[in-house]
């Protein structure tokens, strides 16, 4: 008999309720259902149109265990903290809470900002909260659920300003066998409140791993929720993740998804503006070199009138590397005066290098005003004569058109320490480039 | 006897294997205004884009010489450094690269090559200035993208602000009259008068003799199908005014 992929994750889930610390029933109850639910749907091939254009071999021929605890130094981290927005910060590495090398907001009160395994018995709500946003029945958002270790909970009562933004790295490192790692984020921003969250996923060293993480974002009545997430895993690293976003009446979440390296990274963005109002800005940037593969599939639902939505993905590909970009918008039946755009632009920076994308429109009602529109191609010719021209030598004239590709997606940053870091990141990246 | 600032000898000139320029002769001494006119397709912009070094297109013979020395090994921004500027005809946009950055990473090129220190900050803004006020570009304009967004006018006085700020030796002018209102081409005219000087020469590609009344050059040569034609001083551009270019059409199959 052959082993197949779930029996294999069944040794796997296995193997963490061994490990995992006593917790609540709800919260065992709540995995073996996940369980059963990631062996029912199986992981997806590429028959299924969603996933043509991503293989998951890497994943679904390879036996993970759960990630291993693992010492890290606070300066290990040093590379990857942010300057300017380190005052509030949640490390865990390889799926555990490390208190040493985190720093707990001390108030205001209504905020809470803490990691997932401490608050389980404690938080009013999280019962009814946790793994209820993300659709259950998407077979790596299941898996999570039952496999999740720790994350980060970051919650905010009515009227809250806190812009200083929380930092969550997870963070792996020194594991031997392939080893899973499950983090889980949840967001929830009461009425009128104002939060800045960061998500760095980070690869401290090379090893064959699988990263599937889930992280929901519940924006309430008028709040603003700015989120960034960062993904620097290692080149032998598989990354998936399912980023659920609910945004209510008059809200406003912008989110930033920035892939820097992995190996394979897949990235659903599922956006649903529930109510009157709502604005959601979902933009990401792939920096793909080597055979990295990144994947990004995008729905935004527009459920209620008035509501706005703003799509800019943009993949700068080199070497064999490949992006896929899909973004959906579905504009339900009643959501009249909904605005809702899309641009996808790649850009191809060897004749090896791949991009894949597909736009897609689903509308129900008549009064909308909907856009989408997708480029790929290399760098302009006449761009790169006219910057020679005036004195930059061809190297320095790709890079710094290359750099101003990129650097449209980064520049709508609205936290500004990342904005900055990252544009130091991009000017080192594309090495020639003149200082400021 | 000094050596000409430019020098080019019968060039030819080809792009995809076409060839476009067909013996091209001209001489530009250092202090010089030369005008270029001619018709459409008469290889003007071909001229002006192989002195620049573009990539598509293929000297197959002659030479061209700049201070005496053959630069059609040269790399544009090689030939940049060495003092060669070329004004676009039509300015190229760069999106998410502002005016300011994009001119300093390129005027600390030009002067690391020639060994000088690079501008600091304080000493580029302050440039920036001197040379904005001289071709009347507004400031708001240069910290945008370059020529993103810019109308046609204010695409023109880009490039001649470039001209000023990087000082070239050689200046070169791609049709930059074309499409301007007369207040944009008199901030022109007065860009490039201001910047006459004993050491530099400029090539004036144009198609109408209207710049030539603010710019007042010391020869005027007229290319016709991928030769120079006919060279005279600046009353020729008032005949080509008056009567066309069929006469010289007629000279030249008679000559």
């Amino acid at each position: 008999m052959t082993t197949t992929t779930t029996d294999r994750f069944a040794h796997t889930y296995t193997l963490l309720r061994k490990a995992l610390p006593d917790e609540p029933a709800w919260v065992s109850e709540l995995r073996n259902e996940a369980f059963e639910n990631f062996r029912a749907l199986g992981l997806p091939t590429v028959k299924h149109e969603e996933w043509r254009w991503t293989n998951l071999k890497p994943i679904s021929e390879t036996e993970f265990v759960p990630a291993e605890p693992a010492d890290v130094s606070e300066s290990q981290l040093a590379d990857y903290l942010i300057e300017g927005a380190d005052d509030v910060r949640l490390v865990f590495v390889n799926g555990r809470f490390t208190e040493s090398l985190s720093k707990l907001p001390a108030g205001p009160d209504g905020l809470v900002v803490a990691p997932i395994s401490r608050v389980l018995d404690s938080e009013e709500g999280l019962q009814v909260k946790l793994a209820r946003f993300a659709e259950p029945t998407q077979p790596f958002t299941a898996l999570n659920t039952a496999l999740f270790t720790d994350g980060a909970y970051i919650r905010a009562g009515n009227a809250l300003t806190f812009d200083t933004p929380v930092h969550v790295l997870y963070v792996s490192t020194n594991t031997s066998s392939p080893a899973l790692s499950s983090p889980r984020t949840l967001v929830l921003a009461g009425e009128n409140t104002e939060l800045r969250v960061i998500e760095s996923f980070v690869g401290l060293d090379a090893g064959q791993r699988l990263t599937n993480a889930v992280s929901e974002i519940v924006a309430k009545g008028n709040a603003n929720v700015r989120h960034v997430r960062l993904l620097r895993e290692s080149a032998e690293t598989s990354h998936v993740s399912w980023n659920e976003i609910n945004v209510e009446r008059d809200a406003n979440v912008t989110s930033h998804s920035i892939n820097l390296s992995a190996g394979l990274a897949r990235n659903d963005v599922h956006a649903v503006l529930a109510a009157e109002g709502a604005h959601c800005d979902l933009n990401g940037l792939v920096l793909g070199r080597n055979n990295e593969h990144f994947d990004n599939h995008i729905v935004v639902d527009h459920v209620r009138p008035h509501g706005s939505s703003n799509q800019l993905y943009r993949a700068v590909v080199d070497d064999k590397s490949r992006s896929v970009f899909a973004g959906k918008i579905i504009v339900r039946q009643g959501a009249n005066a909904t605005d809702a755009q899309q641009q996808n632009n790649n850009l191809l920076l060897s004749d090896t290098a791949k991009v894949d994308t597909k736009p897609q429109l689903e509308i129900y009602t008549d009064d909308v005003k909907c856009s989408h529109g997708a480029t790929s191609g290399q760098l302009d010719p006449e761009a790169v004569f006219f910057l020679r021209c005036r004195g930059l030598d061809e190297t320095a004239a790709r890079n710094l058109l290359t750099y101003a590709f990129a650097n449209d997606v980064i520049e709508h940053i609205k936290i500004d320490p990342v904005r900055v870091a990252l544009e130091k990141l991009m000017t080192e990246r594309f090495a020639g480039l003149l200082g400021n | 006897m000094t050596t000409p600032l430019l020098e080019i000898k019968d060039l030819h000139v080809s792009v995809e294997g076409n060839e476009i320029l067909h013996g091209v002769d001209l001489t530009v001494n250092a202090g010089e205004v030369h005008a270029i006119m001619g018709t459409n397709g008469s290889g003007k912009s071909t001229l002006t884009k192989v002195i620049a070094g573009h990539p598509d297109y293929e000297v197959t013979k002659g030479d061209v010489l700049y201070n005496g020395k053959s630069i059609l090994e040269d790399e544009p921004e090689e030939r940049a450094c060495a003092g060669i500027f070329l004004a676009f005809q039509y300015p190229v946009e760069v999106p998410g690269v502002s005016n300011m950055y994009f001119l300093r990473s390129a005027l600390n090129a030009q002067r690391k090559s020639r060994g000088e220190e690079e501008l600091s900050g304080a000493e580029f803004l302050e440039l920036v200035k001197e040379k904005a006020k001289l071709v009347d570009i507004d400031q708001g304009l240069l910290n945008r993208s370059v020529n993103e967004g810019f109308s046609g006018g204010e695409k023109k006085r880009n490039e001649i602000f470039q001209l000023a700020m990087l000082a070239p030796t050689l200046a070169i002018l791609d049709e930059t009259d074309s499409g301007l209102d007369i207040d944009a081409l008199k901030t022109v005219a007065n860009g490039v008068n201001s910047m006459r000087d004993p050491a530099r020469g400029f090539l004036l590609v144009t198609h109408y003799q209207r710049l030539l009344n603010y710019i007042e050059p010391d020869q005027v040569h007229v290319l016709l199908e991928g030769r120079v034609a006919k060279s005279g001083g600046k009353e020729l551009a008032l005949q080509l005014e008056d009567k066309g270019y069929a006469w010289i059409e007629e000279e030249a199959a008679t000559a």
